[in-house]
């Protein structure tokens, strides 16, 4: 059984107010996904009860085949072993930094894991290369601009060197230039094995980065789970789940493809 | 691609005792939805308004530091318990939680002078307090933050005044919500041991001032471009209804009762 991720039925909501209805989803080792949807439709809930920071009102959630639940979850060598498999990227890198310097800030997982101070160094000298901001090594992470945020917080996760990568909204606020390092740095990492989850509200960009896409509607159900370029061309279907007007298309014929919006 | 991100991590993790990282969660969770079911108390123009529950609470607390009688304070107390089996279960665990604690304490603090022969206080006290925090609380449990800060404005409070109370729980919550992602960060990147623990609290109580002292800098810049000169008006208009007479009725019987009785 290759399943990494599998949701049976599960629902959750907030005081009452529903996020998730009845989600069923199984994503395989070394599979990309992005999740799609209008705010608010339950992406980032979704994410949060990935990683195991919440936990379904109703339905079942595995992980490798292991059933997460808050009692399994509060014996702290079992936690502990889950949060390395699975590393979380959050929506807003500022929440993500609490170290004095990048560098220390990088070294906290493999200090963590018990790794001696030669591998720590090794593991964050590869990130700090991967991502490219060896030049950032000794500054402050608050002083950073909104990209080097990011790249910092990609760097402390992948310094864990977890199976599967959790990224919520992580084009937000990056400038089209860091925007297209972060596709390609996804694919790297699609290739070198590693299971990827997104969630993105760039159209643009998601076939590029995910090889399947799953679209959440207003009702916080999942509306389509399908491979990323054919939902992409499914428009009534996004105009339907408010996640673009009518004047969303693409030119077909084109040498290179994708989906855009005209100036009025 | 390094060749260790290419592998499977083999890894077991030590126990270590972090559970610092969930209660701080959990608390931080707590004071959150606590604020937030505080924008859910119903209001409106058939509920008591803002300005006469602080003024009786107010005035219900000195008469009861004031009163000898423990008829009036009986009687009181009484009434406040009635009062609160009103409300909804969980406001009324809370309301007498808080209420017996306090009396408890007081009840403990006293014992002393109970050795020395005297009985009043023992009995006295402890009463008083428990109606005093019960009103209290009463009025925090049915009265939204923001109702409170702004009937401060009956009472001639300078606006400023009642403007920085506002800023303060709405920084409270907003600042809490922003640690929250920290606290769970921290909790998923503590895979193994960490030997200064204490050093990674302290990163986000840093970052934490960071952000507050940048949220203040841009409020301030966003207040001075909306033409903000130093001035906060707030209206304190209100039109009373038929809850109020009733609500003032009750008080006022228990102002006559406090002054037959003393």
């Amino acid at each position: 059984m290759n399943n990494m991720i599998e949701l049976s039925d599960v629902s959750y909501s907030y005081e009452g107010t529903p996020a998730l209805k009845n989600i069923t989803l199984r994503i395989e080792k070394g599979e990309s996904v992005a999740l799609m949807g209008m705010n608010g439709s339950g992406k980032s809930t979704l994410l949060k009860l990935i990683n195991g920071i919440l936990f379904p009102d109703s339905g079942t959630y595995r992980f490798a085949g292991e059933k997460i639940t808050h009692k399994k979850m509060q014996d702290p060598l079992f936690s502990k072993r889950f949060h390395q498999k699975i590393g979380f990227v959050f929506q807003n890198a500022d929440t993500q930094l609490f170290c004095a310097d990048v560098y220390d800030e990088i070294a906290f997982g493999p200090r963590q894991m018990g790794l001696d101070e030669d591998e720590t160094e090794k593991r964050v000298e590869d990130c700090l290369s991967l991502l490219s901001i060896e030049a950032l090594r000794h500054r402050q992470p608050y002083h950073l601009s909104g990209g080097e945020k990011r790249k910092v917080a990609i760097a402390s996760v992948l310094s864990l060197n977890p199976e599967v990568l959790v990224f919520d909204e992580p084009l937000l606020g990056l400038d089209p230039r860091t925007q297209r390092w972060f596709v390609s740095f996804l694919m790297k990492l699609h290739e070198a094995g590693k299971t990827l989850l997104v969630s993105t509200h760039n159209l643009e960009m998601v076939q590029e980065m995910a090889e399947r896409a799953v679209l959440f509607d207003e009702s916080h159900t999942i509306a389509a789970d399908r491979p990323a370029g054919e939902l992409l061309k499914d428009v009534d279907l996004l105009i339907r789940t408010n996640l673009v007007d009518e004047y969303y298309h693409h030119h077909p014929g084109a040498g290179h493809q994708h989906f855009h919006i005209h100036p009025f | 691609m390094p060749e260790w991100l290419l592998k499977e991590e083999q890894y077991e993790p030590i126990p270590d005792r972090d559970s610092f990282i969930d209660k701080s969660i959990l608390s931080l969770l707590g004071i959150l939805s606590r604020i937030r079911a505080q924008s859910g108390i119903p209001s409106g123009k058939h509920f008591v308004h803002a300005p006469f529950k602080v003024a009786c609470t107010f005035l219900l607390v000195i008469l009861l530091s004031l009163s000898k009688s423990l008829f009036f304070i009986l009687t009181i107390n009484v009434a406040l318990l009635a009062a609160t089996s009103l409300l909804p279960a969980d406001k009324i665990f809370h309301i007498l939680k808080a209420g017996f604690a306090a009396a408890l304490f007081t009840l403990v603090i006293l014992l002393p002078s109970a050795f020395w022969g005297n009985r009043y206080g023992i009995v006295m006290l402890p009463l008083k307090v428990f109606a005093a925090v019960t009103a209290v609380n009463i009025l925090s449990r049915t009265t939204q933050w923001r109702h409170i800060t702004g009937a401060l404005k009956t009472f001639f409070l300078p606006d400023i005044f009642i403007f920085v109370l506002d800023i303060t729980i709405r920084y409270i919550f907003m600042l809490g919500e922003f640690s929250l992602p920290m606290l769970y960060a921290l909790k998923l990147r503590s895979v193994g041991k960490n030997n200064r623990k204490y050093a990674s609290l302290s990163g986000i109580t840093g970052t934490m001032f960071i952000k507050s002292k940048e949220m203040a800098e841009e409020m301030n810049a966003a207040m001075e471009c909306r033409g903000f000169t130093g001035e906060y008006r707030k209206s304190g208009r209100i039109r009373m209804n038929w809850a109020d007479a009733g609500y003032l009725l009750v008080h006022i019987l228990a102002l006559l009762i406090f002054l037959y009785l003393g």
